[in-house]
């Protein structure tokens, strides 16, 4: 095992009931990489993020992060080891105010607090503007900002991403993807999800293609833009 | 004139009893989403607990204290678990069911303290306990200490609510379940742990609302519990459920309304107003006065 | 007749039709208490009508249901589409006001009630059984209407709406209305309960009309299963029945025993003994049987 092997995912069958979700995934994140999960709706990627963060204990197979195994560990006892799931449809308390909310990401680890919250100011002064604002009043692409804020408040090793631009103007979109692309060069791991899998590949590392809770594909983002297969099913080409 | 300086005392404390109250039901509101309707019957149960123990005890005052707030304490982590479990059969907050769960341990408690204890008559606390020895004096006016101590304990009571809830990390992570318990797992809270822990303030505040009735008041009697119930869900709606300010505004409002009425207007009528406005609010502003704060 | 069977026969009826009272608003999510405040109000007028302006028990029967059902629809303009909780909230408030007009209105006895009510046709023995054929006409009656009810294209609306107001909405179904309905005819019910409980006892009086019998309706109606109408007619004689069988010390218990099935059952098993299942499968060997006139293995 590789010492910049971050999150490694071995044989994974996760189930709902009587729903298979996720049947036998593999999966690895190197430190420092931007990986993208491709696939359609109801492919298995929320559940596959869910899984790595504890929310599901899977079936079979395993979960090792820093070398250590953690499947079926509790999602709280993850984050605070330095997983954080940014989830689909924002995740925000929106009963609570931004700096609430972003005080709610260091909840665990309370050190340097203050300067965690310059820091994100510093990267998304909207948030700074509104941080005593409800959140219910943000729009959505500065609720994505201060998904992925509160993310960075805990200052994880690994963050996960459920659909980043998923409802979201095309304009705000770019504009989510630059933040992303520049937290990966800050030294931000990051694991993301998409279903707009052009954009995604343009600033990913590598990929993985997920179709009905099985592994279809794998590769360098580059390989899989050109791939035939990925550009008929999921590049509209 | 004097009566109405004098009936204003009489309405402020009786508004603190109101105000401690409904501060604990905001609450359980606010961090479990529970509507407890039985919560007043269970700070009378602790009376009665602190009242037997002290009997027990030959007047022990620090046991007696101990087992006002243990009891309430206890209670709350006993019930609390229920009312979460009764939830999860339908999302979000079932009144209904809440609303019968806690109409059963009212009734539990009170009739409990019917049989169990005094054959049901009234009990009275120790001389050395009932808070009633003068500490103004003008004219008609008295002013105890037993009123000044439940006025002031029920200020800071909410001024700490409030603090604690809205500016320490443990109120963010109460309010931040309430509002979502799966957000509130993704972002690292111990849902378990802290929802114990929130029940177990809302049992001190309980507990020490238990003691303060006892020195202000110096009785209880089994029926206490329903009497008071009825009218501290009127002041939180009036005020708007989960207004912890609004709470005590309107709890101290009400107990002086009460008092003026009773001064005024020979009979019982003094009970009649806390409805007669809860009517007018939820046809006028259901969300309350001062709004809801859910 | 001899009295303990004429008094548990009696109040197993009360307990029953107000079991039922409760179960119709029921039927779309409405705990309607207003139902003891209309006890109160027309048990109290009749009382007064009958002692003071020495009008027959029939005129003031009558006027209870009368007034009853008047007070429901009034209010029920209101509250008739109005989320559970302002039902409940309503009826609380009306139970308190209510009883505090009593409370200080010497004309009805205040906080002392009235006693001594006239025996119905002057005779106590015809009395009692005139009671027990009212009441179980009506039992019979209301269980019927309630039946038709439940079996019918408004019981299923009712049904919907339970699940989710909104989406019936959107259906066509006028949830006010049939609000407006069930409420009335709750209402209409609880106010000749509330004449006929005081008149088994030839008395008035406040502690009849307290939340302890909220509580009481609300354990029948929960333990004995609310999805139909069933859960209450089995609950109420067994629940109201055991407690005598037992000796006084452990019947005097009754409330905290009643309260702690309710708890159980809710976290338990939350619709009840008597399940919609239950009854369905009951139904089913029922006309099973009748069509095949006989039992066949």
């Amino acid at each position: 095992m590789e010492d910049s092997t971050l999150l490694e995912v071995k044989d994974l069958y996760v189930s709902y009931g009587h729903v298979q979700a996720l049947k036998g995934v593999s999966l690895r994140v190197n430190r420092g990489e931007i990986v993208v999960l491709i696939g359609a709706n109801g492919a298995g990627k929320s559940t596959l993020l869910e899984t790595i963060l504890g929310i599901n204990t899977p079936q079979r197979g395993d979960i090792i992060f820093e070398q250590r195994s953690i499947a079926g560990i509790s999602a709280d006892k993850n984050v605070r080891d330095g997983i954080f799931l940014v989830p689909e449809g924002r995740g925000v308390f929106a009963g609570m105010t931004v700096l609430d909310n972003l005080l709610l990401g260091a909840h665990h680890n309370m050190k340097n607090v203050k300067e965690h919250l310059e820091r994100v100011f510093e990267w998304f002064p909207v948030l700074a503007e509104r941080k005593n604002q409800i959140a219910r009043t943000l729009s959505g692409g500065e609720r994505q900002m201060l998904s992925i804020g509160r993310a960075l408040m805990s200052s994880p090793k690994l963050i996960m991403i459920d659909e980043p631009s998923i409802g979201l103007a095309p304009i705000i979109v770019n504009e989510i993807f630059d933040i992303l692309v520049n937290l990966n060069k800050k030294g931000y791991t990051i694991l993301l999800s998409e279903q707009n899998a052009n954009k995604a590949l343009k600033f990913a590392h590598r990929g993985y293609v997920l179709e009905t809770g099985k592994l279809a594909l794998e590769g360098r983002a580059e390989e899989l833009r050109e791939d035939p297969r990925v550009r008929e099913a999921y590049l509209g080409v | 004139m004097q009566v109405f300086i004098a009936q204003i005392i009489n309405g402020l404390s009786l508004g603190s009893i109101y105000v401690l109250l409904v501060t604990g039901f905001n609450l359980l509101l606010l961090v479990a989403m529970i509507i407890h309707f039985a919560y007043p019957q269970v700070v009378v149960f602790s009376m009665y607990i602190s009242w037997w123990v002290l009997r027990a005890t030959g007047n022990n005052i620090f046991l007696g204290v101990v087992a006002g707030i243990g009891s309430a304490i206890i209670f709350n982590l006993i019930s609390a678990p229920l009312f979460q479990k009764v939830m999860k059969k339908r999302e979000g907050v079932d009144i209904n069911t809440t609303m019968v769960l806690s109409l059963g341990m009212g009734m539990i408690i009170t009739d409990i303290l019917s049989h169990g204890f005094n054959k049901g008559l009234p009990i009275a606390f120790p001389k050395e306990v009932v808070g009633d020895t003068s500490v103004l004096r003008i004219g008609l006016i008295d002013v105890s200490n037993g009123q000044i101590y439940s006025l002031a304990v029920g200020i800071i009571a909410v001024s700490l609510l409030f603090w604690l809830l809205y500016k320490t990390r443990a109120g963010r992570a109460f309010r931040a379940i309430a509002e979502d318990p799966n957000g509130a797992k993704l972002v690292g809270i111990p849902l378990f742990r802290t929802a114990l822990g929130s029940y177990a303030i809302t049992g001190v505040l309980g507990g020490v609302t238990a003691l303060l009735l006892a020195v202000l008041l110096g009785t209880a009697s089994p029926g206490m519990g329903e009497q008071v119930a009825n009218k501290v869900l009127a002041v939180s709606i009036i005020a708007g459920l989960g207004n912890l300010t609004g709470g005590l505004i309107v709890g101290l409002l009400l107990g002086i309304l009460e008092a003026i009425v009773q001064g005024y207007i020979p009979g019982s009528w003094a009970n009649a107003v806390a409805f007669v406005v809860m009517l007018v609010v939820i046809l006028v502003k259901p969300k309350g006065i001062f709004g809801m704060k859910l | 007749m001899s009295l303990p069977l004429y008094y548990y026969l009696a109040i197993t009826a009360i307990y029953i039709l107000m079991s039922w009272a409760i179960y119709l608003p029921y039927r779309v999510a409405h705990l309607h208490f207003l139902v003891v405040a209309n006890m109160a109000i027309s048990g109290y007028l009749a009382a007064y009508m009958v002692m003071t302006l020495h009008l027959s028990f029939w005129v003031a029967l009558i006027t209870g249901f009368l007034v009853g059902g008047l007070i429901g629809f009034i209010v029920a303009q209101f509250i008739g589409d109005a989320p559970t909780f302002a039902v409940v909230i309503v009826g609380f408030t009306f139970i308190y006001i209510t009883r505090t007009v009593i409370e200080n209105t010497k004309a009805v006895g205040g906080t002392m009630g009235i006693f001594g009510l006239p025996s119905i046709m002057g005779n106590p023995a015809l009395h009692r059984w005139i009671i027990l054929i009212i009441l179980y006409s009506l039992v019979l009656i209301v269980g019927f209407l309630i039946y038709r009810f439940d079996h019918s294209r408004l019981g299923r609306a009712a049904s919907a709406i339970f699940v989710d107001k909104n989406i019936a909405m959107s259906f066509g179904v006028d949830v006010k209305k049939i609000g407006i309905l069930l409420q009335t005819f709750s209402s209409f019910i609880a106010g000749g309960c509330g004449v006929l409980y005081g008149f088994i006892y030839k008395s008035f009086h406040l502690d009849y009309f307290t939340f302890h019998l909220i509580g009481i309706f609300m354990t029948v109606i929960f333990v004995g299963g609310y999805r139909t109408q069933w859960g209450v007619v089995v609950a109420a004689p067994i629940l109201y029945g055991l407690p005598l069988l037992f000796p006084p010390e452990v019947a005097s218990w009754r409330i905290v025993i009643y309260g702690t099935l309710l708890i159980m059952v809710l976290v338990l098993k939350p619709e009840g003994f008597i399940t919609r299942k239950l009854v369905y499968k009951i139904e089913k060997k029922l006309s099973y049987l009748i069509h095949r006139r006989g039992v066949r293995i």
